[in-house]
């Protein structure tokens, strides 16, 4: 029992910013209104719509357009896919679903029973959560059944980073229902984050093709880390242990979200939160803030994180499959016999680097080579990671100098062929502020001209042409045998 | 419903609450003791939500002192909320939610809970089970907004307008209902602008005014002290002051609604022969008469000079 003062009591006390909200938070209750919220959407074709056919949507249109129905470029497609489906979970589903309750009234039969306002949040967490995860199965089955995606990431990892996505993303939508007062408010802080990080970050537009400061700017937003993350270890062949920084950040944010729901919580449209309320919450963007700043200061924060950042930083690099053969500089084609055999001894084998791991990788000379010449080369083997690791690569090298006739360089032409998998060819300069252009292809079983565009690197100095230039061909992701087939390498 | 029958259940000693400028409360003290259908009664606006939301624990007071079945409803909720039911003047829940799904779902945030089935036999939803909540009548929204107060087999009952927007017949449900939680010795609180209600369902009545309490006690009671005595109905040929009608034997009062005459008499024979005898003086001639005991909207009007539903 408690006596007031017959003064009424001071406004600050009513501040929510000042105490924590009654009410037990308890995890039964939480996860039978949540399965409850799940049967409602599947009984409600507008949000059975927009949970599950609006993502395959998307899906369809970056596959089947910006990516051209290309396995490997649909791989690089399929993490905005899925970050994009993350974050309209987390903005639209939930955080204007915790609005609109508010709004309709519907949240007040849930507070005359003894449920607390962690109970309501964490049922709408939990809700969102089991909703995305057969979302994203769903986007996994159709990019591998209609555009043959290779899955080039192990499924627990993806599960981590679906996991550590949406919490991070749960937490935004949270955190803008528990300081918009109305629906209209929360539309408006919910478009202008939203497109901020549609267009910004990576998931509509890859990052390469946007302008220097946007990329600045894209390294303090969540959208970039979460897509980066998934080309880096699709794509990049990256762990996730190399995302680790990127993955706590977002954690960070998810769990200030999550705290900054359960304090602002409320159950009636009448009670409104204060500007100083507001202001608080703007603390959820710090640990975006610390990470934008650091990346932008240093660069990177994994060494891994380096090879993804570059990929994104530099000029843009688009596979050019199929590609009508130029006359170029012939680096290499395998023809003299003699030649052959020195050539060979400078093709070098990396396996498992850095990693534990039981991957073998070998050159051979072949006969035929591409377009009717006599050989090529053939770098074929296992890869295959040490148990609990899933880090097995095999990298071919082969350290060269540029000919004297490279004076303009635009980048670099192949024929291939080989088993359908995904390789990633990389040129290493000898000067280290330069680009390091990269392209992931998967070849056919029949030659095939593949070109690695370098505009990045345009003019090399003369100076640098004598010095050693790298050029790697490298395969990781799945355990298994692989072979792939190159003969005349030629600079353009 | 364990409490001792004098003992109080709910105790409430000057209440008071603002919004804003407004004082909705003004200092209301009430006590309702177990077993009892305990009824406030007051015009829209009166402060009888902000009451029973602040007794649920759904709104702070900014004075007085509350104790609902012992407890603080500000500072022990979930321990208060187990025990107490509670229906809302608008109770909504998502349209596509079936009846038993929604009382499955909340019976099982309490320790203790009532059997669905019985629930649904006794609140006449159990061929409504399998329906949405879109697709029900009024009349069954509201019936399970009031099962849904019991599914925690309660001790206290605070129903908020039970009956408001519903057809005759519906609201005769309702009381059928609320009669059996008097049946079940099941404290029951409840608000209405209904005289009909409070009078036929309360064991006892506050009536309430622009946050003040301004009369309390059995109807009975209430309307025996009001000093108005019976109420005469009255239908005339030509219209007549009612002034006149006043200064006639044993009539206290006369007021004039919509073409008839309400005057208060005591005794009521001396008042009846006064009027004829005036009539006949008069040329005038009684169309209509009837005479019925005062009721708590006299006693309203009594107190405030304006019926209930004017608000």
């Amino acid at each position: 029992m408690i006596r007031w003062r017959e003064d009424s009591r001071p406004q600050w006390l009513n501040d929510p910013m000042n105490k924590w909200p009654d009410g037990p938070m308890t995890m039964l209750p939480s996860f039978r209104i949540a399965l409850m919220s799940i049967k409602l959407v599947m009984r409600t074709k507008v949000a059975l719509f927009f949970t599950f056919l609006f993502p395959l949507l998307f899906l369809f249109v970056y596959s089947g357009i910006f990516a051209h129905g290309n396995p490997a470029e649909v791989v690089y497609m399929f993490g905005p896919v899925v970050t994009l489906n993350i974050m309209s979970s987390g903005f639209f589903g939930l955080g204007l679903q915790s609005v609109m309750q508010r709004e309709r009234g519907s949240l007040r039969r849930y507070r005359l029973a003894p449920l607390g306002p962690g109970t309501m949040v964490l049922s709408s967490l939990l809700a969102n959560y089991l909703l995305e995860l057969p979302t994203i199965a769903l986007l996994v089955f159709c990019a591998m059944g209609f555009f043959h995606m290779p899955l080039q990431i192990n499924l627990l990892t993806l599960l981590i980073l679906v996991t550590v996505g949406t919490f991070a993303f749960a937490g935004f939508g949270l955190t803008i229902a528990s300081v918009a007062n109305t629906m209209q408010e929360a539309q408006v802080y919910n478009n202008v984050v939203w497109f901020a990080l549609l267009f910004l970050s990576g998931v509509t537009v890859p990052l390469p093709m946007l302008p220097h400061w946007i990329q600045r700017f894209a390294a303090f937003l969540p959208a970039t880390y979460l897509v980066t993350a998934f080309q880096a270890i699709m794509v990049g062949g990256e762990s996730l242990f190399d995302h680790q920084a990127e993955m706590l950040v977002l954690l960070i944010s998810g769990t200030f979200g999550l705290l900054f729901a359960w304090k602002l919580f409320r159950w009636e449209k009448e009670e409104k939160i204060s500007t100083r309320a507001k202001l608080v919450s703007l603390t959820f963007i710090v640990p975006f803030l610390v990470m934008g700043f650091y990346m932008n200061e240093h660069g990177n924060l994994a060494a891994t994180w380096k090879g993804t950042y570059s990929l994104l930083s530099h000029e843009p690099v688009a596979a050019e499959e199929h590609a009508a053969p130029v006359q170029g500089i012939l680096l290499s084609d395998f023809e003299n016999p003699e030649e052959a055999e020195k050539l060979l001894k400078s093709w070098q084998v990396l396996t498992d680097v850095g990693a534990p791991g039981r991957s073998l990788g070998e050159f051979d000379v072949i006969s035929p080579g591409a377009n009717g010449t006599g050989h090529a080369l053939r770098f074929q083997g296992r890869v295959e990671s040490a148990a609990g690791s899933d880090r097995g690569a095999v990298i071919a090298r082969y350290p060269c100098t540029l000919p004297a006739g490279a004076t303009t360089l635009r980048g670099m032409q192949f024929e291939v062929r080989g088993e359908s998998r995904l390789f990633q060819v990389r040129i290493t300069p000898p000067d280290a502020t330069l680009p390091s252009p990269t392209l992931t292809f998967i070849p056919d079983s029949d030659w095939q001209t593949v070109r690695l565009p370098a505009a990045g690197l345009a003019t090399p100095n003369p100076s640098l042409r004598k010095n050693i230039w790298v050029l790697e061909f490298r395969v990781d992701g799945p355990p298994g045998d692989f072979q792939l087939d190159i003969d005349e390498i030629r600079l353009y | 419903m364990s409490n001792d029958a004098n003992s109080a259940v709910v105790r409430v000693e000057g209440l008071r609450k603002h919004y804003g400028d407004l004082e909705a409360l003004r200092g209301i003290s009430f006590e309702i003791h177990a077993g009892e259908v305990f009824g406030l009664l007051g015009p829209n606006g009166a402060g009888k939500t902000t009451t029973i939301e602040i007794l649920e624990g759904l709104r702070q007071p900014d004075g007085g002192t509350v104790v609902v079945c012992g407890m603080d409803p500000g500072r022990e909720q979930a321990a208060l909320k187990e025990r107490i039911g509670a229906q809302l003047q608008a109770t909504v829940l998502p349209d596509k939610i079936r009846v038993e799904e929604a009382l499955a779902l909340f019976a099982s945030f309490y320790q203790e809970s009532a059997s669905i089935e019985m629930l649904m036999e006794r609140f006449g939803l159990a061929e409504k089970r399998r329906a949405f909540y879109e697709k029900l009548s009024g009349g069954q929204k509201q019936r399970l907004a009031l099962a849904l107060a019991m599914v925690n087999n309660p001790e206290l009952v605070l129903l908020d307008e039970p009956t408001v927007g519903l057809d005759a017949q519906l609201r005769r449900d309702i009381y059928a209902l609320i009669e059996l939680f008097r049946e079940e010795r099941r404290t029951t609180l409840l608000t209405t602008h209904y005289i009909e209600e409070a009078e036929r369902l309360c064991d006892r009545v506050a009536i309430i005014d622009h946050g003040q309490l301004i009369a309390l006690g059995t109807p009975r009671e209430l309307v025996l002290h009001s000093g108005k005595g019976t109420r005469l109905e009255v239908s005339l040929a030509q219209p007549v002051s009612p002034d006149r009608l006043k200064q006639l034997d044993a009539v206290s009062d006369c007021r004039e609604l919509n073409g008839k005459y309400l005057l208060h008499a005591a005794p009521p024979a001396v008042a009846v022969a006064a009027l004829v005898r005036f009539l006949e003086a008069e040329g005038n001639a009684l169309l209509d008469l009837h005479i019925a005991q005062p009721t708590l909207e006299d006693v309203f009007v009594e107190m405030t000079g304006r019926r209930i539903e004017e608000g």
